[in-house]
């Protein structure tokens, strides 16, 4: 084979920060540089040469308004590319399957299957030969069409009057359905041999029950063959609606071509208000499910009900969870797990804020004989960070880290414009990231800690395991040299 | 869907402005210089955003590891952050994080590269990173006893416990009998328990040098800011002799192997490699670009054929796929594989038969001028999507000069590509899509072992 590339451990990314920081954004922050000579770091001269001050960043001048049909819209020029991205997002995922799991994702791949006068090789080749790429997705609260595209008028406007008959006008050819209900079931048969998704799956469904979230977004095989072309066109009708979008569109436009290309799109739409929002999901029964599965790993996953997009504690939990899991080396849990053990190749905390309560949900896997003594010990990292955490330190470091990485959330169109669906969608005020990076800057340890206990408590987890049988061996001591001495970053 | 099938097709992503695309945006500066330790440093400005991606790249990766030491390259990358002259184990990961930086580091069979992305205001702190290990690594004992174990679980979690990966794997191995590709860039198992620590020790020495290694910096920088940063940084680093490194050569037409391997899978999977020549082992590069467009005219989006014929037209299968590398160090392969439509009760052999009815096909008939036209669409678009990511166009930059090719190569992308005639691609199919260069796996549920 010809690419054999093995990171040396999953990027995430940055967490639940990196996807949501966005523009405009002022760093507030103190800069009391306090660099030592003992400290660690200290002997780099690049560091010590660092002026302590927020990095810059690319500035964004959002501009939204709201289409004739009533489609909330989001823009942001740039011109330094001759191309631009468009990213429709409808309050249209499986949460909104009612008693058809997997409707919602059915519905969502059939988009592009049919136009009238084109089939699906029609619709492929129509994009593809003006070099346009067509996206489409579903998800638990969402679904998602993009489309991205050269700008030239010759490239664009056809590239766009074929996008918004796809979502706008599709006819769910009934031969197209057939075959995608089938890669669907050769899907869940694939899944069968993964069992971290099979972990997952239980996981949602003693998180959630029979609330919308607790079914996996695909639905399942006994789910999906019964789905019948009307409920599609149904569905498609109510949850595709202009009233049910958010418009999201960056790149080499001006703003009369932004707003033309939003007229469009929206009025290409089936006429509708958005839907109605979910109800909050209830209180999990918390304890241990096991999945015996003939793997050389176990996979744990552990989760609770964490919070809503609107929480008034996102901050404080975004901060809290970097310092537990969120993502890096050097996180808690990575540095006892990993770094001090061996016990895992990577180990994840994560918040998900959704419509409604999304979890939180700590994830890793381990040598199926370590399995037991290891879950203990991420439970007890848990119990000690919510009983004495963070350092100030910790939080410090933490507050460094969130500003410095602030630059780098918007340094592509693709990420802008990914940061655009999200605070249209999630209805925040475009000056929501200025005050999460506010906020965030001013927490204290009691304030971090206290908002934590709220939302968490280690004896709650519900917890799924996946993975063989097999005798248990203890745990191998940890180093005792942990590399979490504090370090000489200047404050920026 | 289309921005995966344009990097399985293989075509060259990344930047620079091609005098010929009409739709191009202004040059990109890009700028080339070696330092006198042998450092070639590679500078490519893109101002749209305050932010500065650095990787270093170094010649070696598996397909230099000999048997009984593979592994040792993925090895060596995960010590690297294990501490060297002026910092700890973990440490520079902690500095970077609280920088707000991005960083990783990947292995390949011809590369091991290491990056950081950051506020441009930082870039002098990942240099002086990078060069503090390249220079003083400390590979403490304690440290690589566990991280052995951490390497074993990526191998479990990566491989041994995912079927197919297991089972690309063993095809791999079998598809290059005479190259160091025959090697996982993970290492075997086996290899894997009986490292030690003076292996690496060893490895280290012999490869990370700055003679054999290219910084590439993309973002919002000059060359001359870079020139001085990376002088003072790397200028320090002595250039030594690295072992003589003798390009990974195939067997041209090795004969046609066979492997069956059950896995615990529910579906059954078929896979096809021809041994095939990469663009710096070609004889005549127009092949290789043949194959190239072979590979989008056959997956290089949803209109191709594969999905056209294959998954829609006879729902032969459920899923399948073409990809070709071109810019490897050593010869190359030319990869099919696809998952029988099993609820339309289609089989391997039909599978195969279909497969090879695409192929043939190539041999006889030229594509139409349509399809040629819809593959160079996908093209000149690309050129322009893969200047949205400062990473992709570094490690493009990276990835050229690595495996022995120039970074300046993607400025003939287009001219190669479009020079590249009907009758070209039926000789290549001609030439290479033949049973003695093939290698085919037919991966089996396990239930099905006994039969």
């Amino acid at each position: 084979m010809t690419e054999h590339t093995t990171p040396r451990h999953t990027p995430k990314g940055r967490g639940v920060f990196g996807a949501l920081l966005l523009s405009a954004v002022c760093l507030a922050g103190p800069a009391h540089a306090d660099t030592t000579a003992a400290k660690p770091g200290a002997n780099l001269q690049s560091l010590a040469e660092l002026d302590g001050k927020a990095p810059s960043r690319r500035n964004l001048d959002i501009k939204t308004w709201n289409t004739a049909e009533g489609a909330k819209v989001l823009f942001v020029e740039a011109h330094e590319l001759p191309m631009f991205d468009l990213r429709l997002t409808f309050a249209a995922g499986s949460s909104q399957d009612g008693n058809l799991p997997g409707l919602a994702t059915l519905t969502n791949a059939m988009l592009n299957e049919g136009v009238a006068g084109k089939d699906v090789g029609a619709i492929a080749a129509g994009f593809e030969g003006l070099g346009a790429d067509f996206g489409n997705g579903a998800y638990r609260d969402m679904a998602v069409a993009s489309l991205r595209s050269l700008s030239a008028k010759d490239k664009r406007e056809p590239a766009l009057k074929l996008f918004a008959e796809v979502v706008g006008k599709p006819t769910f050819p009934e031969d197209a359905l057939k075959r995608i209900k089938n890669q669907m079931l050769a899907g869940f048969e694939y899944q069968k041999q993964n069992p971290g998704k099979l972990a997952s799956i239980e996981l949602f469904e003693k998180l959630y029950g029979k609330h919308p979230y607790g079914h996996p977004s695909d639905g399942d095989a006994r789910s999906i063959p019964p789905i019948t072309l009307d409920q599609l066109r149904a569905f498609h009708a109510k949850a595709y609606a202009a009233g049910n979008v958010v418009i999201a569109l960056v790149g080499d436009l001006s703003r009369t071509e932004a707003e033309a290309i939003a007229a469009q799109v929206s009025a290409a739409l089936p006429k509708g208000p958005a839907l109605p929002k979910l109800a909050q999901p209830s209180e999990p029964k918390p304890g241990v499910n096991h999945i015996d599965f003939p793997s050389k790993q176990t996979h744990l996953m552990l989760a609770q009900l964490g919070i809503d997009r609107a929480d008034p504690d996102y901050a404080a939990l975004s901060l809290g969870n970097s310092i537990l899991g969120g993502g890096a080396f050097g996180t808690r849990l990575m540095s006892e797990v990993r770094e001090k053990r061996g016990l895992t190749y990577g180990v994840y905390s994560v918040f998900s804020p959704m419509q409604v309560r999304g979890p939180f949900m700590i994830n890793l896997q381990t040598r199926a004989e370590l399995s037991e003594g290891t879950l203990k010990l991420v439970q007890d990292i848990l119990r000690d960070y919510l009983k004495t955490g963070p350092t100030q330190q910790e939080l410090d470091d933490a507050k460094r880290e969130l500003a410095g990485s602030f630059p780098l959330s918007t340094a592509s169109n693709a990420s802008i414009v990914g940061q655009l669906g999200a605070i249209g969608f999630y209805d925040l005020p475009l000056n929501f990231l200025e005050d999460f990076m506010q906020k965030s800057q001013s927490l204290t340890v009691e304030q971090v800690r206290a908002a934590l206990n709220k939302h968490l408590a280690a004896d709650k987890m519900v917890i799924v395991t996946a993975g063989p049988k097999v005798a248990q061996q203890p745990l191998p001591p940890p180093t005792d040299k942990p590399a979490e001495q504090p370090l000489g970053v200047p404050e920026h | 869907m289309n921005a995966l099938a344009r990097r399985a097709a293989g075509l060259l992503l990344s930047t620079i402005v091609m005098p010929l695309v009409a739709v191009a945006a202004d040059v990109q500066p890009t700028h080339e210089f070696t330092l006198d330790n042998g450092l070639k440093v590679i500078v490519r400005e893109d101002h749209r955003a305050p932010v500065v991606v650095s990787q270093v790249w170094y010649k070696v990766g598996s397909s230099y590891e000999t048997p009984g030491q593979t592994g040792l390259s993925h090895a060596l990358e995960h010590m690297m952050f294990k501490g060297s002259n002026k910092l700890g184990p973990g440490e520079a990961s902690r500095i970077l994080r609280d920088l707000g930086a991005e960083e990783n580091a990947f292995t390949s069979d011809d590369y091991t590269a290491y990056y950081q992305v950051l506020a441009r205001d930082r870039l002098g702190v990942a240099l002086e990173l990078e060069a503090d290990r390249m220079g003083s690594l400390r590979l403490p004992p304690e440290e690589f006893s566990r991280e052995i174990e951490v390497i074993k679980e990526e191998r479990r979690l990566r491989v041994d416990d995912q079927p197919n990966s297991k089972a690309m794997e063993l095809f791999s191995a079998m598809a290059h009998p005479a190259s160091g590709y025959h090697t996982p860039t993970i290492g075997w198992m086996a290899d894997l328990e009986r490292m030690k620590v003076e292996e690496l020790r060893h490895w280290y020495e012999a490869w990370y040098v700055p003679n054999n290694a290219t910084l590439v910096v993309v973002g919002d920088v000059t060359a001359d800011e870079v020139k001085g940063l990376a002088q003072r940084y790397f200028g320090a680093i002595p250039k030594r002799a690295t072992p003589p490194a003798k390009l990974p050569l195939e067997l041209a037409e090795p004969g046609l192997r066979q492997l069956t391997v059950h896995v615990r899978t529910q579906l059954p999977s078929l896979i096809y490699g021809f041994n095939v020549p990469g663009l710096a082992t070609a004889k005549d590069p127009r092949s290789v670009h043949a194959l190239r467009l072979i590979a989008a005219l056959l997956d290089g989006g949803y209109s191709a054929r594969m999905a056209t014929r294959l998954e829609r037209g006879q729902e032969l299968v459920a899923g399948a796929s073409a990809s070709y590398n071109p810019f490897t160090r050593g010869d190359s392969l030319f990869v099919l594989s696809a998952v029988p439509n099993t609820q339309k009760k289609k089989t391997l052999a039909e599978v195969e038969s279909g497969v090879w009815k695409l192929l043939d096909e190539l041999k006889t008939t030229p594509p139409t001028a349509e399809e040629l036209e819809r593959v160079r669409a996908q093209v000149i678009a690309g050129l322009v999507y893969d200047r949205d990511s400062i990473s992709s166009q570094a490690t493009t930059i990276g990835q050229l000069e690595t495996v022995g090719l120039s970074w300046k190569l993607i400025d003939k992308e287009l001219d190669e590509l479009k020079s590249v005639t009907p009758a070209d691609i039926q000789s290549a199919a001609r030439t290479y899509f033949t049973r003695e260069r093939l290698s085919v796996a037919h991966v089996l549920p396990e239930e099905q072992a006994h039969d």
